[in-house]
């Protein structure tokens, strides 16, 4: 009698504990928030600044597709990491991401040196990883399956200012460009294409460390040389020290300089250079006179609200890149990361100035998509971004390239 | 060859060799006192980087940059005394066994906590006072005047130091410490007090570096890492403890780099330097000026 009544006892417990794990555990599995990492430079010697706009970015989308549902009923968990803009700590900051937070995918990479290194770990832990401002080529050209990009590459970029110096008539062409895969590239690419692009042209290009700050001797030299242009290839620090410099050895504004990418859009960049930033042109992807379709506006209008400044482009594409991810989850029903490629691969997605797709295509176009690329000039101090004219490609130009006043 | 490039390269050479004999005096005067390496002198140049910027945006206007500079290297010096009676005191105090190795660790420590905090604190992002001058021409070269104000400042720095060091009592007393710490204290100097004051100047004199060319070389959690290694090199050029051999090692430095690019490549500027090492080493271990250390 007293067995029965123990082992009607057990069955009661073991019911009572199923329910409990029924009622109880399943939902809050079913809460368990996916992971997203967003691993990008927060701290020198990396460009910290577009690591802070990427991830206000990031986290903007996250807020938004949570208000909207989430992923597959579930909260996104947004899990960021520093990578310093140096292989080594974005090798860590990856695996953490894939080993013990267990993300789904990873947004935010920006120096191509850095993602060189963390594609290899994308790929062992199958964890898609989104380029959001690495343009080196040979980042998509090794066709690998986690790797997708969101952004100009190198190739690109070259064709464009190759372009631009034609439109403008130069002829002698100077290179100051860091010793990165982005820099070294770069340097190689033109190297390969200016003669065909713009005959009788002629290249100097000087690369340096990273880490130097005096780059007067280098300027001194590329000044004798008389160049018609100079094209200046840092990241960070370093592309103020020698926007900076050049105006001190007497080299600029006299000669036109081209910044490679888009950190004078940001508003460090009257802060560090004052007048000596006047005059100076640069490559950006986006521009606030650029009409956006309903998903890249609504994040303007927000982050206007939030911000009080323009959106920066690095702040776009990690939103959309955030948005990518979850879409991409929603149509495949499923965070399996071969499921996601699939879905990626099949599916075109609403980004922030466009549809995104990816194809795999020849060379460096493997699951690429690329944004438009412009290019704008600063004409007086403290002139805010919004009111800069594009001046390059014809098709878009708000205004023409002025030469500084003697 | 371009006679006026060369002479261009070597006017660059030469002021920023002198710009960065003031950190190598720094590392050197420390070495000589309290015969240690601070390896975190490039975060002191780049805090003096910082008190400059914020007092001038904050305080002292750009115009009156000069006013800021005692007070960022005062500031540092403060922050110097304080690190070395808190950190550093006691290795001399029979506490340590290992001098050296804590002596390292100790500062190798200092210079992360420094550099984190400054991107905790400012923010990992790039500041640059205004600046000091408006552009000079210096014989054939185009000179920033921010860089000619360091290197007056510097020259100036220098100054006050040598006569401090040779007229002063202190002066004295910092000098028979750095040829024996023992002999001193026989002489009823508190060497411990000397050790405090020499850390306090030699991490002013970084400051000072950093304040004066915060304009040039931005202010930034890592600005204070090139100049680092160049005080390194000046050191070891011009010989570990020696007030001469740093100041000379510092117009080397800057000569060498400059007839390097003149001759080789300005691309590879910084390489020149390390090459003028390595000869040194191989047959005059010492540096230029450094002595043979006596060994009981």
């Amino acid at each position: 009698m007293k067995v029965r009544r123990n082992v009607a006892l057990l069955v009661v417990l073991l019911i009572a504990v199923g329910l409990m794990a029924g009622g109880l555990w399943a939902p809050s599995l079913a809460q368990k928030p996916v992971k997203i990492g967003v691993l990008t430079p927060l701290s020198p010697p990396g460009d910290a600044a577009a690591g802070q706009l990427i991830v206000r970015g990031a986290k903007a989308a996250a807020d938004d597709v949570n208000a909207r549902g989430g992923i597959l009923g579930r909260k996104i968990e947004l899990v960021v990491e520093d990578d310093s803009g140096t292989p080594e700590k974005g090798s860590a900051g990856m695996r953490k991401l894939a080993t013990q937070d267990q993300v789904v995918a990873v947004v935010g990479q920006f120096h191509s040196s850095v993602t060189a290194a963390v594609q290899v770990l994308a790929e062992q832990f199958q964890v898609p990883v989104f380029l959001t401002q690495a343009s080196a080529k040979s980042l998509t050209e090794k066709h690998l399956n986690y790797t997708f990009r969101t952004h100009v590459i190198d190739p690109d970029r070259v064709t464009m200012w190759n372009r631009w110096i034609k439109e403008r008539g130069y002829k002698r062409v100077a290179i100051m460009a860091e010793n990165t895969d982005y820099g070294i590239g770069l340097v190689e690419d033109t190297k390969k294409t200016l003669g065909s692009a713009v005959p009788g042209s002629e290249l100097k290009a000087i690369v340096f460390d990273r880490a130097v700050v005096d780059f007067t001797p280098q300027l001194l030299e590329i000044k004798s040389w008389k160049p018609d242009v100079l094209l200046n290839i840092g990241i960070g620090a370093p592309v103020y020290l020698i926007s900076k410099q050049a105006w001190d050895v007497g080299l600029s504004p006299a000669v036109p300089m081209l910044i490679s990418y888009d950190a004078p859009a940001r508003a460090e960049y009257w802060k560090n250079l004052g007048e000596k930033g006047n005059f100076a042109s640069f490559i950006v992807y986006y521009h606030p006179s650029m009409k956006l379709p309903a998903r890249g506006d609504a994040f303007r209008k927000k982050y206007i609200e939030q911000f009080k400044e323009e959106p920066i482009y690095g702040a776009f594409n990690a939103y959309a890149q955030v948005w990518l991810v979850a879409d991409a989850i929603n149509a495949a029903k499923s965070e399996k990361p071969e499921d996601l490629v699939k879905a990626l691969l099949a599916g075109k997605f609403e980004g922030w100035n466009g549809t995104i797709s990816f194809t795999r295509g020849e060379g460096p176009y493997w699951q690429q998509w690329t944004p438009p690329m412009l290019i704008v000039q600063y004409t007086k101090p403290e002139m805010s971004f919004t009111d800069a004219k594009i001046i390059f490609p014809p098709e878009f130009k708000t205004g023409d390239w002025m030469p500084a006043k003697p | 060859m371009d006679l006026t490039l060369a002479s261009q390269y070597v006017l660059a050479g030469l002021v920023i060799g002198v710009i960065y004999s003031l950190m190598a005096l720094g590392i050197t005067f420390i070495y000589s006192i309290m015969k240690m390496i601070n390896w975190a002198m490039g975060e002191f140049f780049m805090i003096g980087s910082y008190v400059q910027y914020v007092l001038i945006v904050t305080v002292f206007g750009g115009a009156r940059w000069w006013l800021a500079l005692p007070v960022a290297m005062g500031s540092v010096f403060l922050l110097g005394l304080v690190i070395q009676r808190l950190l550093l005191r006691p290795m001399y105090v029979g506490v340590i066994e290992r001098r050296d190795e804590y002596a390292t660790i100790v500062t190798i420590a200092l210079m992360i906590l420094f550099r984190n905090l400054a991107i905790v604190l400012g923010g990992p992002n790039q500041y640059a006072p205004p600046d000091y001058a408006r552009p000079v021409t210096l014989g054939t070269l185009p000179l920033s005047g921010n860089r000619f104000v360091a290197l007056i400042g510097t020259a100036v720095l220098l100054g006050l130091f040598l006569l401090v060091i040779k007229t002063t009592w202190i002066g004295r007393a910092l000098r028979g410490a750095a040829q024996n710490r023992v002999g001193i204290q026989t002489a009823g100097v508190d060497v411990l007090r000397l050790d405090m004051i020499a850390f306090g100047v030699g991490v002013a004199l970084a400051a000072g570096a950093g304040a004066l060319l915060a304009p040039d070389f931005l202010v930034y959690p890592e600005n204070g890492s090139i100049s680092t290694f160049k005080g390194f090199e000046i050191i070891v050029i011009g010989g570990l403890g020696s007030i001469a051999g740093s100041l000379v090692g510092g117009l080397l430095l800057g000569v060498i780099e400059a007839l390097g690019s003149v001759f080789i490549s300005a691309a590879y500027k910084d390489l020149y330097g390390f090459l003028l090492l390595i000869v040194l080493l191989v047959f005059r271990p010492t540096g230029l000026f450094g002595e043979r250390e006596r060994t009981a």
